[in-house]
């Protein structure tokens, strides 16, 4: 067990929280989060959104606020761009992630979007988190590209601390040695997350990976460990686009991938397969747990948000 | 000082001689009334000698002079082109003029600064019709218009059924992280509390939404925005921080068009007041009448009048001279004190 984690910890037993974003349920079956890496422009924004909604996505994600490694790269429209997410909102009927850099800006963001992003590089910013608490507002807790499991969760602990309880986790990728990658996916974080925490755990295979052609082997590889849900960056043109144009996926490879995602997702909640991983993650130290755990187990599995969506 | 400072200078500046040209315009239309013909040779020659003398050092004074000479010209076509006038209370963009435009697109509307000017002015004829509000589904009755209505000689002749939707305003490129005071009008700050609240910002009350908005335009504070119209937004040339500012979408308000003479239209719908006698029953006995009749009220308010007496205000469906109507009428005016049908007419309701 870690240390000092409270409220974020999963007490023997306890289910998964699922999070409710405008009656999509983040937690339950496998939801997908997807969109442009940034805001653009208005028919960009909605052309993805209507084509990422048609293959079956649940949320839009796009950024009017970015955090750039340059403060000369494009940072984002700001206001405009929240203005422009709302449009697509109205237009698909899709909930909106968009991330949120600075504390002054949490309320706004919170006006327009339905889940507030924290990024990789504010994981550790706690005004930004305790204010981002007080938005009461779901949040989408990225993981540091330099931060453990523990000091993931306590990031997690500010939040819930100041009384919302609507914590999404997203895994990212993190900074190894290796560089070939533009960073290491580190999936071995579900069931890690799934044994210590009960809050619901989705993967970015975008910023996790940062090349095209390892996007969808990882999304289905993230399936396959019983995450929750995926964040994936797609864009009409990416050639044109102004941010992360490398590993945003075109409208036709995300129709794939949402195609085969869909059968793994039917073969993994076969009764033998969900029980499997029920038992690799849902189970914290100790063994009465356990078997306490088993014997929920019997009960047939719900179905899934994402089957619903697809019918 | 750069020249994007002094271009914004230049646009506000610009904006002003928009807005004051427009109520140039104003003035000759409600002029033209007075007047036998449109041409008033001595009038402009007037107009154009002190123009001409005028010692603004910049301006040349045949340009001014051709200037004016375009202005009057201008004014002259309106004149002439006979439009009809509505007076509101409050400074363009007001939601009363928002609600006007929708039921006559094509008219002149002419601002007033109290309700009471609205009605005087519809009496004496200076303005063709009025609009005002009457209610507001969060706000209630609106006080200053039924205490008029009362008593007023003029007539209902249409209503209108509208959501208020506000908007928060800010001078253009002002950065909503730095705003902390927000004006408009009590009942509008009333109805966007929660937002104002979430987003730390304090209410700082106002005559009237769209004078909040005209004052920030040309004053231009710090740190200050207004909830007031879309289209007040437009005029004052403010930018929408966000749309749909009230904590309800569920906002709405009624308003009646009045004039002198009754609708030449045939209306669904009429309007009265009374006042019941004060003893058992003496309501129930009146409003009986209208069930028996099998119409359908819409509207009961009471408002106080002098001490001790109410004013009852009725609407209810059914056109003036149908049989119902004119049966239940011909038995509520034995019934009650000073019966007095306010209008018979047609209601637009606006979904959007």
């Amino acid at each position: 067990m870690i240390k000092n984690i409270k409220l974020a910890a999963r007490k023997p037993g306890q289910k998964t929280t699922i999070i409710d974003v405008n009656g999509i349920r983040v937690g339950e079956g496998l939801v997908i989060i997807a969109g442009p890496c940034s805001v653009e422009t208005e028919r960009q924004t909605i052309e993805t959104a209507i084509a990422v909604k048609n293959a079956g996505a649940h949320m839009l994600r796009g950024g009017a606020f970015k955090p750039r490694t340059s403060p000369y790269a494009f940072q984002g429209l700001g206001l405009k761009g929240l203005k422009i997410l709302d449009k697509a909102r109205k237009e698909t009927g899709l909930p909106v992630v968009t991330e949120v850099v600075d504390t002054r800006d949490v309320s706004w963001v919170g006006e327009y979007a339905d889940v507030l992003q924290i990024g990789a590089r504010n994981m550790q910013n706690f005004s930004l988190l305790r204010e981002a608490g007080k938005s009461g507002k779901p949040i989408l807790l990225k993981r540091g590209m330099y931060s453990t499991l523990e000091e993931w969760l306590n990031c997690a602990e500010y939040i819930l601390a100041e009384g919302n309880p609507n914590v999404i986790l997203c895994e990212r990728g993190i900074r190894t040695f290796e560089t070939y990658t533009r960073n290491t996916l580190d999936l071995s974080m579900i069931p890690a997350v799934k044994r210590e925490s009960h809050l619901p755990i989705i993967i970015d295979p975008s910023h996790g990976t940062g090349i095209l052609s390892f996007i969808e082997p990882m999304s289905l590889a993230a399936v396959a460990a019983g995450a929750n849900g995926l964040e994936i960056e797609v864009h009409i043109d990416p050639a044109s686009a102004l941010s992360d144009k490398d590993q945003q996926l075109t409208v036709p490879m995300f129709e794939s991938l949402m195609n085969k995602l869909r059968k793994l997702r039917a073969f993994m909640d076969e009764p033998e397969m969900s029980s499997a991983l029920q038992e690799n993650m849902d189970t914290p130290a100790g063994k009465s747990a356990v078997q306490e755990n088993n014997a929920q187990n019997a009960a047939p599995p719900l179905p899934g948000a994402f089957s619903e969506a697809v019918d | 000082m750069n020249l994007d400072d002094i271009r914004t200078d230049i646009d506000r500046v610009d904006a002003k001689i928009l807005s004051l040209l427009n109520e140039r315009m104003e003035k000759a239309i409600l002029a033209r009334r007075f007047k036998t013909s449109t041409l008033d040779t001595a009038r402009e020659q007037a107009i154009l000698d002190k123009v001409r003398r005028s010692s603004q050092c910049l301006l040349d004074p045949a340009f001014s002079v051709k200037m004016y000479e375009q202005i009057m010209a201008e004014s002259r076509r309106i004149q002439e082109a006979g439009l009809q006038t509505v007076a509101f209370q409050g400074e363009h963009g007001a939601y009363s003029e928002v609600a006007l435009r929708v039921l006559m697109p094509n008219a002149a509307t002419i601002p007033c600064r109290e309700f009471s000017d609205v009605f005087e002015g519809v009496e004496k004829g200076i303005y063709d019709y009025g609009i005002v509000p009457v209610e507001n589904t969060l706000g209630g009755i609106v006080g200053p218009v039924n205490s008029i209505l009362i008593y007023t000689s003029l007539k209902i002749v249409a209503a209108i059924d509208m959501p208020i939707r506000h908007c928060l305003l800010t001078l253009p490129g002002a950065d909503h992280r730095e705003l902390r005071t927000v004006w408009s009008h009590t009942q509008a700050l009333a109805q966007c509390r929660n937002f104002l609240y979430r987003n730390h910002l304090d209410p700082e009350p106002y005559y009237d939404t769209a004078g909040a908005a005209k004052a920030l335009a040309e004053s231009r504070p710090k740190g200050i925005a207004a909830v007031a119209s879309k289209f007040a937004a437009d005029l004052y040339g403010l930018e929408i921080i966000k749309e749909d500012v009230q904590d309800t979408p569920h906002n709405r308000t009624r308003f009646f068009v009045i004039s002198t003479k009754e609708s030449d239209a045939e209306g669904d719908k009429c309007s009265a007041v009374f006042t019941a006698g004060n003893k058992a029953g003496s309501l129930f006995a009146v409003l009986r009448v209208f069930a028996d009749e099998k119409i359908n009220l819409t509207r009961i308010e009471s408002v106080p009048d002098t001490p001790g007496k109410y004013a009852i205000f009725i609407d209810f469906e059914g056109a003036l001279l149908s049989a119902a109507v004119q049966k239940a009428i011909s038995k509520v005016s034995a019934l009650a004190e000073g019966f007095k049908i306010l209008g018979c007419y047609k209601e637009m309701r606006v979904e959007e």
